[in-house]
């Protein structure tokens, strides 16, 4: 029990620290222009753009298009700086010099870092549908919101622990940032690379290979849950998110989720707990 | 997890802790033993290792060889068990510069998981008053000066009644009046909280008034530990005798050079109208002198100021012991 206490005492203190270096203001501002500038250039597009039995759905559209890159690059922004940062500032050392453990503490930053990532999720799909119903009208299906979170907050789950690992190891935010963003756009780039030369070639192992990249699972899981729920009609609008890349099953998908988010955390915790604490980096 | 110092009075014990940087930076083997209710000063020059031995004592950095034993247990592998009644003041400390004095102190509390809300209240109360933070309670730290901070980060180390205080370099960036509290602060905690304080310093004259024993470091290696007494004597092969006298005549000198034990006589200007500064070196600790060297005095004719034993042996001590090390050079 007093473990558990610990550990929320780092988690409050990860989000208030998120708090005060501004970056919740500024991914809040982020949220807010990406989940309903779309929905406004949309509606000043003329009824054409989009056929009028698509509106009552169109709630889904900024997790599915959004989500893939900006909620992926969201959890990258939070996790890479969480014990980097720390370390840059010197403050890590006076809190691990109390009688606390040093699991505590990263199960702490890790959760504290998370709680913050739901909170820009849930802020995303709640203007997404007040945006979709301003300008669209009556929005339908809600009742997959539960589902979709899980799926997205699952899914985010990846580049989240990467970020958060390669900042420990890294120990330099800036760094920490470059690596973490440069893994997520390159998996991005060699994905569809590589998805064309199987469509072209036919030859599985490019297929196989596109499938195992992290960006693959990641941004495949909400799709995956949501479209097969949703009007056929809604698969038709977005077809192009549907076959640019290939998509592993649902199955696949979950297990390449933990397997990269399990080595992570597990590489994370490892290091932490048998490195030093580094001092102030000047 | 089961503590093994047999002797339950050692509080911090590092037996060959050595630590390796890599390339040519090492630190150790380092021997340090303190025992409860020591107030102990830390002494050696810039990069000696003080802080190497500090972050060993707190478990921050892992031994690349030899133990250490905080309370019994290895800082490392039973974190908290060491540290459970262990705080520690860091140098310069980079405190979270959101959070307010009390703010960090709620978040230390919170961390050492205090019971309830009202004796985390007040024992917050209690250690921002001590330190005299209480105007500044509530101001966020990157508005606080460097002495503010300071204070924020003694009282940090405060919280939660520990018996063993870690102090690196505790007075720096205090003013003069804050320096005599904070002293007065350490010095009950030992006396009357029956505490045990290390704390590393650079200033002699602080550790000399403080502290009952002192540890000198150089090169990663502790030179020697002791008693203030003990170390000066160890180093030190003399004793000083001062005096502030009106200017002597060159016979005075002489008769004050020919005192058994007295191997040197010097005479400066001591900064004041119509007197100067005489400093008598002795070979013989146990002889006092002064009363033979103020009868020669007075009995020339000159005026006899003040006479004492020398001042700041301790710093003399520790030049002394640099230069041995260094071969010759402080």
């Amino acid at each position: 029990m007093k473990r558990a206490e610990v550990v929320f005492t780092f988690a409050r203190y990860e989000i208030k620290r998120a708090i005060a270096r501004k970056k919740v203001l500024a991914l809040v501002a982020f949220t807010i222009l990406l989940s309903v500038l779309p929905y406004y250039a949309l509606s000043q597009a003329g009824t054409t753009l989009i056929p009028t039995d698509v509106y009552p759905y169109l709630w889904v559209f900024a997790i599915l298009l959004v989500g893939p890159l900006f909620l992926n690059f969201t959890a990258i922004l939070i996790a890479a700086g969480s014990m980097s940062e720390e370390y840059e500032q010197g403050t890590a050392e006076l809190l691990l010099s109390k009688p606390v453990r040093r699991s505590d503490y990263i199960a702490g930053k890790f959760l504290g870092g998370y709680v913050l990532f739901l909170f820009i999720l849930a802020l995303t799909l709640i203007l997404s549908i007040s945006s979709a119903f301003t300008f669209f009208g009556f929005q339908d299906d809600l009742s997959l919101i539960p589902g979709l979170f899980i799926a997205q907050a699952f899914s985010s789950l990846l580049f989240f622990s990467l970020a958060f690992m390669l900042g420990e190891l890294i120990r330099r935010s800036s760094l920490a940032y470059i690596f973490s963003s440069a893994v997520f756009f390159s998996s991005y780039i060699i994905s569809v690379f590589l998805s064309a030369i199987f469509r072209a070639t036919g030859k599985v192992v490019y297929r196989t290979v596109q499938i195992y990249l992290p960006t693959s699972a990641a941004s495949s899981l909400p799709i995956q849950y949501a479209l097969p729920r949703l009007p056929p009609i809604v698969s038709t609008a977005l077809t192009f998110i549907n076959t640019s890349t290939s998509r592993p099953t649902i199955s696949l998908s979950i297990e390449i989720l933990l397997l990269y988010t399990i080595a992570s955390v597990t590489i994370a915790v490892a290091y932490f707990l048998h490195a030093d604490i580094s001092r102030k980096l000047s | 997890m089961e503590a093994v110092t047999v002797d339950s009075s050692v509080v911090i014990e590092l037996k060959k802790a050595v630590k390796d940087y890599g390339g040519n930076k090492r630190i150790g083997p380092a021997n340090l033993t303190i025992r409860k209710g020591e107030i102990v000063g830390f002494l050696g020059p810039n990069g000696s290792g003080k802080t190497t031995c500090i972050r060993l004592i707190l478990g921050l950095i892992r031994a690349s060889s030899g133990t250490v034993k905080v309370n019994g247990f290895d800082p490392i592998a039973n974190h908290v068990e060491a540290l459970r009644h262990v705080a520690y003041s860091p140098e310069l400390p980079n405190i979270q510069t959101f959070l307010s004095p009390r703010e960090l102190l709620n978040l230390i509390s919170h961390e050492l998981f205090f019971p309830d809300n009202a004796d985390r209240k007040s024992e917050i109360d209690h250690v921002i008053e001590l330190v005299g933070l209480h105007d500044y309670a509530n101001t966020k730290v990157g508005k606080l000066s460097k002495g503010m901070v300071q204070r924020l980060s003694v009282a940090q180390a405060l919280v939660g009644s520990p018996e063993t205080l870690i102090l690196d370099e505790p007075m720096i960036g205090l003013d003069p009046a804050g320096v005599v509290h904070f002293r007065d602060v350490f010095r009950d905690f030992a006396t009357h909280g029956k505490g045990t304080v290390f704390m590393s310093s650079h200033i002699m004259s602080e550790v000399e008034s403080l502290c009952t024993s002192v540890a000198m470091i150089h090169h990663g290696r502790i030179l020697f530990q002791g008693s203030v007494e003990e170390v000066v004597e160890k180093v030190l092969d003399y004793s000083l005798v001062e005096l502030e006298t009106s200017p002597l005549t060159p016979q005075t000198l002489q008769q004050l050079k020919e005192i058994s034990g007295v191997n040197q006589v010097n005479m400066a200007d001591s900064g004041k109208r119509d007197s100067v500064a005489i400093e008598i070196t002795i070979c013989e600790r146990d002889h006092d002198i002064r009363p033979e060297i103020a009868d020669i005095v007075v009995k020339s004719g000159a005026k006899l100021y003040t006479i004492k034993q020398g001042e700041n042996m301790l710093e003399k001590a520790y030049i002394e012991a640099l230069k041995e090390t260094n071969g010759g050079k402080p």
